[in-house]
């Protein structure tokens, strides 16, 4: 993939490019609220009653759709807040000391610990019902629509529970804060919403979890996540998403908006899923904000990966580097498509998008299509990207060395993803999607050996 | 018998055959210099020695401490004591030398390496090879020179502590102090651990460094000719194309 710069005044709308503008596109701001939550949900019901089930289709190429989802097969369940921890949570988050920590199991929030000593200071973490009016009121949905699908509508309509992040004006907090959505049950629909506010100068780590065992039947999870950096903020946010080997559909929206001078690192992990769809969007939109936006996905078996990230630029002067790396086995299907997006008048705004892939079987396959829409032009966007295969030279090498050829392969891709989850900077979590990868890789260690030979 | 014994080997790569019958002999103990001109299989033996898959042998044997290796994984003649030093070394990205040599090790051991015996063993790896000690928490050979990169390969065979090793044209592209290194790397290892050496060269430079006791000289697949220092010297003088008449007459 050759790197690419786009230095057009207008965005170039290519012919029969027309379906992917409307389905790929970014949010841009255009939000449902501010507004109370009871008006929201009376109007997401009314959308979530008309609209059908969603089919994402992009050039032919690429199609999700979610026209087999049973619906009426899925119930919300609720469980006694303070009851048992879900064996997926318990065992599936990372060692180490936190702020505070959110579970919600199915739509009950079961657990909603906080650090006293941040409580004092003003810190609040609890289930979004919960959560002060005043501050829902400003922020909620401010950057999320309720009704582009049947699913995006069904959560902003039924969420229950969910979760309320507030760091006020100059708190800095090391240790991160854990929400965590938890599914253990086939058979569940979850609706979740995630509220973060990291008011000026606050400083803090959010990790967002969301779990299951390997279920024996269907599941879906429709969340939204909504992210507000004010003035001078800085925040570093890393979901990680896991839903184990069943049959668990995540249709997602996730937004963080970065203030004036403030900065997000925000890095996804995407580690199972049979059919995840995920629209992500980092938007600059005061003067001075920066980010780094970065991901990791790994497909395997017949897991199905929609990705589309947003790089928005609202105001200039800004900052943005997006790196994302991924890999598939087995008969995976992973799309990553990027786009960055420079509004009129975010002038000099300076922004640049790689993606690199690996491909680790002969039936798998991943898609990454960068695009630039840029509509200012005292800026920089540009893209580059990589598509590895695994490299026999390295692979012997190594093997010279006394390594076998299974742990060989696990060096490069172990080496492929490092560079971002080193970037976590955090032992525990980045253990954790380490021994995720390893664990996929040797589960697919027949399917690696088998794409070697045939080649 | 010697250690390493390879046997009228016949090696064809991608339809090509390069090696037309080669008969070696290497021991634990004994430096060998196998020497000839570009393109005459010198690096073709290295890596077939090594077992890489692209190198189809179609006639002979190697044979390793009395072990018939021929058809053997790259992984299992490693840890039966042989060791290759690339010409042109890899990048493995993401992945440091220390970790790396810890993976390494680790291959040949039931139990894991404990952390003070490698500091240690890594210690007297960096003293020989007069590296800085920051050069092993790079990523093994991840932008480095040319000159770290056959640095690299010699901290590592001076790590994995073989029973023969082959250096495939090690000192090329190095400048002296680089190549005065590897020379003395060869050298403690082979005073210290008795390690033997096949060192393949194009050039004469390194065997001033580091004393063969083997001379062997490769042209189109074929040893032409075998001796001892003497045979350095003279093709310091003369150069191949003496031998070549040579030889061509004798056929």
């Amino acid at each position: 993939m050759p790197d690419g710069v786009a230095t057009q005044a207008k965005p170039a709308v290519k012919p029969g490019a027309h379906r992917e503008a409307i389905l790929y596109r970014a949010l841009n701001g255009a939000g449902a609220g501010p507004a109370p939550v009871d008006e929201l949900r009376e109007r997401a019901r009314e959308a979530y009653e008309r609209l059908e089930l969603p089919t994402w289709r992009r050039s032919g190429f690429w199609t999700t759709s979610l026209r087999d989802l049973d619906l009426d097969a899925l119930i919300e369940r609720t469980y006694a807040p303070g009851g048992p921890l879900p064996a997926a949570v318990a065992e599936g988050l990372p060692r180490g000391a936190v702020a505070g920590r959110l579970v919600q199991h199915g739509s009950t929030v079961i657990r909603a610990e906080l650090d006293p000593e941040l409580a004092e200071r003003g810190v609040i973490l609890c289930a979004l019902e919960d959560a002060p009016r005043e501050l829902v009121e400003r922020y909620f949905m401010a950057r999320l629509p309720l009704d582009r699908d049947k699913l995006e509508a069904a959560s902003a309509a039924l969420w229950s529970g969910g979760a309320f992040l507030y760091v006020p004006r100059g708190v800095v907090v090391d240790k991160p804060f854990d929400v965590v959505y938890a599914i253990d049950e086939p058979g569940t629909a979850q609706y979740g919403h995630t509220l973060a506010i990291g008011d000026e100068g606050a400083d803090f780590r959010l990790r967002h979890f969301k779990l299951a065992p390997d279920l024996d039947g269907p599941a879906l999870h429709a969340g939204q996540v909504e992210v507000y950096l004010e003035a001078g903020a800085r925040c570093r946010f890393a979901p990680v998403q896991d839903w184990g080997e069943g049959q668990v559909v995540d249709v997602s929206t996730q937004v963080v908006q970065v203030g004036r001078d403030a900065y997000v690192h925000w890095l996804p992990s995407y580690l199972g899923g049979s059919l995840s769809r995920q629209h992500l969007e980092l938007s600059v939109a005061e003067p001075g904000g920066d980010m780094a936006f970065r991901g990791v996905f790994f497909a395997e078996r017949d897991e199905h990966l929609d990705l589309f990230a947003v790089d928005l630029h609202e105001t200039g002067p800004s900052g943005g580097d997006v790196h994302w790396r991924g890999a598939a086995t087995g008969q995976a299907k992973a799309s990553f498509e990027g786009l960055i997006q420079i509004n009129p008048g975010a002038q000099q705004s300076h922004t640049y998008l790689q993606i690199h892939t690996m491909m680790l079987s002969p039936r798998a396959k991943v898609d990454a299509i960068p695009s630039v829409l840029v509509s200012a032009d005292d800026v920089s966007a540009s893209h580059g990207g990589t598509v590895g295969e695994l490299d026999e030279a390295l692979i012997f090498y190594m093997r010279s060395r006394g390594l076998s050829r299974a742990d060989a392969v696990h060096v490069i891709v172990e080496g492929f993803f490092e560079p971002l989850i080193g970037e976590l900077e955090d032992e525990g979590l980045e253990e954790l999607v380490r021994e995720k990868i390893g664990e996929k890789l040797r589960a697919a260690a027949a399917d690696v050996e088998a794409y070697a030979a045939a080649r | 018998m010697a250690d390493l014994e390879i046997r009228n080997l016949h090696v064809r790569v991608e339809d090509r055959d390069i090696l037309k019958g080669v008969d070696l002999d290497v021991s634990k103990g004994e430096i060998h210099a196998l020497m000839g001109p570009n393109g005459s299989g010198k690096s073709t033996l290295a890596s077939t020695i090594m077992g890489h898959p692209s190198y189809e042998v179609t006639e002979g044997t190697i044979t390793f401490r009395g072990e018939d290796i021929t058809e053997a994984d790259p992984e299992d003649r490693a840890h039966a004591g042989l060791f290759l030093a690339f010409q042109y070394p890899v990048a493995i990205p993401g992945v440091s030398v220390a970790n790396f040599l810890r993976m390494a090790i680790n291959t040949r051991r039931e139990d894991p390496i404990n952390v003070k015996d490698f500091r240690t063993r890594l210690q007297h790896a960096v003293d020989l090879l007069d590296v800085d000690r920051s050069f092993t928490s790079r990523h093994l050979n991840d932008g480095f020179s040319g000159g770290e990169k056959k640095r690299a390969e010699i901290l590592q065979m001076a790590m994995l502590r073989p029973e023969v090793a082959v250096l495939d044209e090690t000192d090329s592209g190095l400048d002296i102090d680089a190549l005065r290194t590897v020379a003395e790397g060869v050298n403690k290892l082979h005073a210290e651990l008795g390690m033997g050496a096949l060192i393949i060269t194009h050039y004469q430079r390194i065997l001033h460094y580091v004393t063969p006791q083997f001379v062997h000289v490769m042209m189109d697949g074929r040893i032409v000719i075998e001796g001892g220092e003497e045979l350095v010297e003279r093709l310091e003088r003369e150069g191949y194309d003496p031998i070549r008449e040579e030889v061509g007459a004798r056929a």
